[in-house]
C-alpha cells in the first residue's frame, strides 16, 4: 500500500498520552508528542523540591499497572524497575497501636482471628468484585441509547460478564455501587479502627466522604490493578516515580514517537469542516496534523484548547458540569533522618503508612470540605521512598511524600492565606503520630490542588480528571452521551484519565483510546 | 423592572396598553398570555379579521417573550443558537427563525431582529433565557430578557404604512419587509419593523412603557379616517393560518415540554428545511439533524386546501385505505382564500405524490355531532400572498 502514514499529534506526556502514542506508532501511525513542561509523566514524576532531595512528585505508588500494556510496551526491559513491591499498609492509631494490613491478612495489638476471617471474607468479595470492574475497563465503554452495532455487543458483554459473576457475585454489585463504604463496612466489621483504616481507599483523591454514594466505586476502582499479577499491591519504582514513565518514553522513542518537551499547546485547531487539523503552541508555531489525541481532561481539551464554540450547546452544557473538585493535596518533607511512628517497627517504616483511625475522622474532614473549609485533621497516605532508594535523599537523610486528603480545591479563605495554616496543621496532625519528626524536618513542600492545577493544566488538580462517580464512570464517563474516546470534532480524541476508566497509573485509558483511535481512522 | 408592584394582588400582568385596551373591549374577553392578559375577542372577530385585511388592524403585542443579546461575540453566538445562517441578516434587518435542542427538534420560532453591531433581538412565544444561556457558555455575550420593560404593538393591514406615515414617521414607506428604522417619538426612541403575521403589509412598533399611551392615542386619532380598529388573539389566529404561520404549542410540541418520544418535530419536519444551513460547521441541533438527513424523516407538514366548508380543526387524516396518515393542526374556513385551509401533519404510510389525504371532520348542528370524509389536496403557496405585502415603497392609501 502507497497510503502515507496519518500523523498523530498528542498532547500532553502523561502516562496515558505516552502509552496512546506507543500503541499508535507500534501500529503504524507518524506520533509526535507535545508536552508542556520540560520532562514526560504528568503526575507520575520525580520531583526534586529542594537541593539533593527528590521525591515523586504526585502519583506515589504504583497500584493499578496494567500487566498486559506493561508486556506490549516491554516497561521492565525499558527501565521499569521495582525498588519495593508488596508493600504493607500501616494503619496509624492515636492511641499509639498500629494495624498491620498484608494482603487479606490483619495483624496488630487486639486483633482476634474473629477481626481475621471477617477481613478475608471482605477481601475476597471485593476483589472479586473489582474484577468485573477490570474487565469493564479493557475496552470501550458500550455507548448506550444507540443502534450501533460494536455498542449493543459491548452492553451484552458488560451484561454477560456481570450474569456470569454468580448469582451472589451479582446481587452484591448491584447493591454495593449504590450503597456507601461506610455501610459495606458497617456489615463486615465491628472494630471502628479496622473500618476507618480501610476506607481511606475509598475517598483518597475523590469529593467524597465515607458515607457518600458512590463510595464504593471508588473503592473497588484502586482494587482493579494488580502488580506483577497480585491484586491490590503497592508497588515502588526504582529511581522515582519517573522510572515508570521514563520507561513509557523509551518504549515510546524505540517505536519512533517523537517527543517534544517545553511545547505547551494553545489550541487545537478546527477547520472549516469541524475537524481537527493541527495545534497551535504558546509559543506562537503550529503544526498539522491528521489526527489529534489528547491527554489532558476532557474539560480544557474541549473548553479551552477547542472552545466552546465549535460545539453545539448541550455538548458544552454537560462538559461544563463535569465535576473535578480536586481535593488531594501533596506533602512533601526533606528530613535529617529516619522518623520513628508511634506502634510501627523501624522495619515497617518503608511501608505504606495510612493515617485513618475511624470512618468518623474522614466524614468530619470531609464535612469542611463541603462548605469549602479544610479540617485541622486530615487523613495522609505516607510513604518513605528513600528508605528503598537511596538515590533520592543525602546519605542518613530521607524524604516524606504523604497525599493529604480533604484539601479542597475552592477554599473560601483562598489557598494563598490558608496554605501555610494548613501546612502547619498537617505537620502538627504527623507528629502526633510521629513526636520528633518537626524537628528533622529540613525543608517541606504542600502543592495544593491549585498547585496541581497549576503546574499540570489539569482542572481542579483532579486525581482522576473528572470525579469518579457512578453518573461519570464507565459507560456514562467522562459524561453520559460522550462515552468513548472520540468527540464531536472529526479526528479529536481524549486518551487521560477523564475518559473511561479514570485515575490512577494504569494507562488503560490511553491504551482503550488508541485501539478506538485505529479503528476509527485506519 | 417591576412593571406592577401590586400584580400579585390580581395574579396577572397588564400590558401599558392596558387601560386603552380595556375600554375597547366591549366583549370583555380576555386571555392569558405569559402573565399577561390580553384581549382575546374585541368587538367581533369577524370583523376584527375583516379590519386587519380591509384597513388597519391593531394588535397589543407586548406580552411576547423578549430577549436582548449583547457583546462581542453575539453574531457568533446567534450563529450557533440558530440553525440558518445569521451572517445573512444584516444590522437594521429581520430574520425568521427556529431553533433545536441537541436532538435536533424545534424549541420555538421566533424572530431576530440584528438592531445594532453586537446587538439582536430574540423575539417568540417561550421564554428562552435558560436555553440561550446555557448556549453562552464560552461566549462573550449578555442575555438579558427584556419582555416587561419594551411595549410592543402590531399594526397590521393595507392602510398601515398610510397611518405611520400621518403619525410623521418620515420615510416609511421606504422600509423593505423585514427592515428596521429607529425614529424619535415624542423624546423617547422607537424601533419600527416591517414585519408582523398577517401575511399583509403591516408593521411592528417597539417603545418604552412610558410612551405606550401617547403612542396609542395619537395612532388611534391619526388612524380614525384610515379604518383602524383593534383586533385580538382570535383574528390573530385566523390571519396567520391564511399567511402560513405556525405557532408553537398548536402546529408542534415545544421540544421541552415534550413528555412523550416521538411527538416533536425537527424543522425538516415542519417544512422549515430552508431555514436550516448544514453547511455551517456547527449550531445546535446539527448533528442530529445532519443524521435525520441521512436516515429521512418521519413526519412531513403540509398546507392543505380541504373540500367542502367545514373547518378541519384537529381532524384525523387517512388514506384511500383508511389507514391513519396524520392530523391536522390548525384549520380555518379562509374568508380572503375562499377555501377550506388547514396544516397538517403526516407520517407513514403516506406516500407523497400517490396516497390521497381524507380528513374526517366532526361539525356540531344544534347540538348534534356530523361527521363528513373530505379529500384535501396539498397547497405550495401560502393561502394569502398579496403583491401589496412586497412592494417597497409601500403603497399609500
Ligand atoms: C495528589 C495526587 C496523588 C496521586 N497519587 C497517586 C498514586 O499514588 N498512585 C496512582 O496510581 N495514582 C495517583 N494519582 C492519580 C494519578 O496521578 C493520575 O490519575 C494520573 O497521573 C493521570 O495520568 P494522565 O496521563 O491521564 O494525565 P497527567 O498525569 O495529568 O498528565 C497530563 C500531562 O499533560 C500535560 N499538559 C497539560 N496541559 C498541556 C498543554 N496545554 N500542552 C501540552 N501539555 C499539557 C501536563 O503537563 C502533564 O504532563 C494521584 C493524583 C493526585 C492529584
Amino acid at each position: 500500500m502507497t497510503k502515507l502514514k496519518k500523523k498523530v499529534v498528542v498532547i500532553g506526556a502523561g502516562h496515558n498520552a505516552l502509552t496512546c502514542a506507543s500503541y499508535l506508532a507500534k501500529s503504524g501511525f507518524e506520533v509526535e508528542v507535545h508536552e508542556s513542561r520540560s520532562e514526560v509523566g504528568g503526575m507520575a514524576c520525580t520531583r526534586e523540591f529542594t537541593e539533593g532531595y527528590k521525591v515523586p512528585g504526585v502519583a506515589h505508588l504504583l497500584h493499578m499497572l496494567n500487566p498486559g500494556i506493561q508486556k506490549w510496551l516491554g516497561l521492565n526491559k525499558n527501565g521499569l524497575e521495582f525498588a519495593a513491591n508488596r508493600l504493607k499498609t500501616i494503619s496509624l492509631n492515636p492511641n499509639g497501636n498500629a494495624l498491620v494490613i498484608d494482603g487479606d491478612h490483619l495483624e496488630g495489638d487486639g486483633i482476634t482471628d474473629q477481626h481475621r476471617a471477617e477481613f478475608k471474607s471482605f477481601k475476597k468479595k471485593t476483589n472479586s468484585l473489582a474484577r468485573f470492574f477490570r474487565s469493564a475497563y479493557q475496552g470501550r465503554p458500550p455507548r448506550i441509547r444507540t443502534d450501533n452495532k460494536k455498542d449493543l455487543l459491548g452492553l451484552m458483554q458488560t451484561g454477560w460478564n456481570l450474569r456470569t459473576m454468580g448469582n451472589e457475585d451479582m446481587t452484591d454489585m448491584l447493591r454495593f455501587i449504590a450503597i456507601n463504604v461506610f455501610d459495606l463496612l458497617e456489615e463486615y466489621f465491628n472494630d471502628d479502627f479496622i473500618k476507618g483504616s480501610l476506607a481511606i481507599d475509598a475517598v483518597l483523591g475523590n469529593h467524597l466522604g465515607p458515607r457518600t454514594n458512590n463510595s464504593v466505586i471508588t473503592y473497588l476502582h484502586t482494587l482493579t490493578g494488580e502488580i506483577d499479577g497480585v491484586q491490590g499491591a503497592y508497588a515502588i519504582p526504582k529511581g522515582g516515580m519517573s522510572s515508570y514513565t521514563d520507561a513509557l518514553k523509551n518504549s515510546a522513542e524505540k517505536l519512533g514517537v517523537r517527543i517534544v518537551l517545553d511545547s505547551h499547546v494553545e489550541r487545537i485547531i478546527v477547520d472549516d469542516n469541524g475537524k481537527a487539523s493541527g495545534v497551535k503552541f504558546a509559543k506562537g508555531n503550529e503544526v498539522g496534523a491528521d489526527v489529534v489525541v489528547s491527554g489532558i481532561d476532557p474539560k480544557s481539551t474541549f473548553l479551552c484548547l477547542v472552545g466552546a464554540r465549535h460545539f453545539e450547546a448541550g455538548f458544552v452544557h454537560k462538559i461544563n458540569n463535569v465535576r473535578m473538585r480536586g481535593n488531594a493535596s501533596k506533602l512533601h518533607l526533606a528530613l535529617s533522618g529516619l522518623p520513628s511512628f508511634n506502634g510501627v517497627d523501624e522495619k515497617d517504616i518503608g511501608q505504606r503508612i495510612v493515617i485513618s483511625p475511624t470512618m468518623q475522622y474522614l466524614e468530619q474532614a470531609f464535612d469542611y470540605t463541603k462548605y469549602q473549609h479544610c479540617s485541622d485533621q486530615l487523613p495522609m497516605e505516607i510513604t518513605i521512598p528513600s528508605i528503598h532508594d537511596s538515590s533520592l535523599a543525602p546519605e542518613g537523610h530521607h524524604v516524606l511524600s504523604a497525599i493529604v486528603n480533604y484539601t479542597p480545591y475552592s477554599l473560601k479563605e483562598g489557598w494563598d492565606e490558608a496554605k501555610p495554616v494548613v501546612l502547619e496543621n498537617v505537620l502538627n496532625t504527623l507528629s502526633q503520630f510521629a513526636p520528633g519528626i518537626k524537628q528533622q524536618i529540613l525543608h517541606s513542600e504542600l502543592l495544593t490542588p491549585k498547585d496541581l492545577e497549576a503546574e499540570f493544566g489539569i482542572t481542579g488538580g483532579h486525581w482522576h480528571h473528572g470525579e469518579l462517580t457512578f453518573d461519570q464512570f464507565l459507560m456514562l464517563r467522562p459524561f453520559p452521551g460522550m462515552a468513548q474516546y472520540s468527540s464531536p470534532i472529526e479526528s479529536l480524541y481524549i486518551c487521560g484519565a477523564g475518559a473511561h476508566p479514570g485515575g490512577g497509573l494504569m494507562g488503560v485509558a490511553g491504551r482503550n483510546a488508541a485501539v478506538e483511535l485505529m479503528m476509527e481512522e485506519s | 423592572m417591576l412593571l406592577q408592584q401590586d400584580h400579585y394582588k390580581k395574579s396577572y400582568y397588564e400590558t401599558p396598553f392596558h387601560s386603552r385596551t380595556s375600554e375597547l373591549n366591549i366583549l370583555n374577553e380576555w386571555q392569558r398570555w405569559k402573565d399577561y392578559t390580553v384581549a382575546t375577542n374585541y368587538f367581533r372577530t369577524d370583523l376584527e379579521y375583516i379590519a386587519v385585511r380591509n384597513t388597519t388592524g391593531v394588535i397589543d403585542y407586548t406580552p411576547m417573550v423578549k430577549q436582548k443579546i449583547t457583546g462581542p461575540d453575539s453574531a457568533e453566538f446567534v450563529n450557533r443558537f440558530f440553525t440558518r445562517d445569521m451572517n445573512k441578516i444584516a444590522i437594521g434587518r429581520v430574520g425568521y427563525v427556529v431553533w433545536c435542542d441537541a436532538e435536533g427538534q424545534v424549541l420555538d420560532d421566533g424572530t431576530v431582529f440584528h438592531i445594532r453591531e453586537n446587538e439582536y433581538w430574540l423575539l417568540c412565544v417561550e421564554r428562552q433565557l435558560d436555553n440561550l444561556s446555557i448556549s453562552a457558555i464560552g461566549f462573550d455575550v449578555e442575555i438579558e430578557e427584556i419582555t416587561d420593560d419594551v411595549a410592543c404593538l402590531g399594526v397590521q393591514g393595507p392602510t398601515s404604512c398610510s397611518i405611520l406615515k400621518a403619525m410623521g414617521f418620515e420615510g416609511i414607506e421606504l422600509l423593505k419587509p423585514f427592515d428596521i428604522k429607529h425614529y424619535d417619538f415624542q423624546g423617547h426612541e422607537i424601533m419600527i419593523s416591517r414585519t408582523g403575521f398577517s401575511g399583509d403589509l403591516g408593521y411592528e412598533v417597539w417603545m418604552v412603557n412610558e410612551i405606550a399611551l401617547n403612542f396609542w392615542d395619537e395612532l388611534f386619532e391619526k388612524g380614525e379616517i384610515y379604518g383602524i380598529k383593534p383586533f385580538g388573539l382570535d383574528a390573530l389566529d385566523l390571519v396567520r393560518i391564511e399567511a402560513g404561520l405556525l405557532v408553537p404549542g398548536e402546529d408542534f410540541m415545544v421540544a421541552e415540554f415534550a413528555i412523550r418520544p416521538g411527538s416533536t418535530r425537527s424543522p425538516f419536519e415542519l417544512g422549515l428545511s430552508w431555514l436550516v444551513d448544514l453547511s455551517k460547521p456547527v449550531f445546535n441541533g446539527r448533528q442530529a439533524l445532519l443524521e435525520e438527513k441521512e436516515r429521512g424523516s418521519r413526519h412531513t407538514f403540509v398546507k392543505l386546501n380541504v373540500n367542502g366548508n367545514k373547518p378541519a380543526n384537529g381532524s384525523y387524516l387517512y388514506n384511500q385505505s383508511g389507514k391513519k396518515i396524520g392530523t391536522v393542526t390548525s384549520a380555518m374556513f379562509s374568508p380572503s382564500a375562499k377555501a377550506n385551509i388547514a396544516f397538517a401533519s403526516l407520517h407513514e404510510p403516506w406516500k407523497k405524490g400517490k396516497d390521497k389525504i381524507i380528513a374526517e371532520i366532526y361539525y356540531q348542528k344544534d347540538l348534534e355531532w356530523n361527521r363528513v370524509m373530505e379529500e384535501a389536496t396539498i397547497v405550495t403557496k401560502p393561502f394569502y400572498d398579496p403583491e401589496r405585502k412586497r412592494i417597497t415603497p409601500a403603497e399609500l392609501y
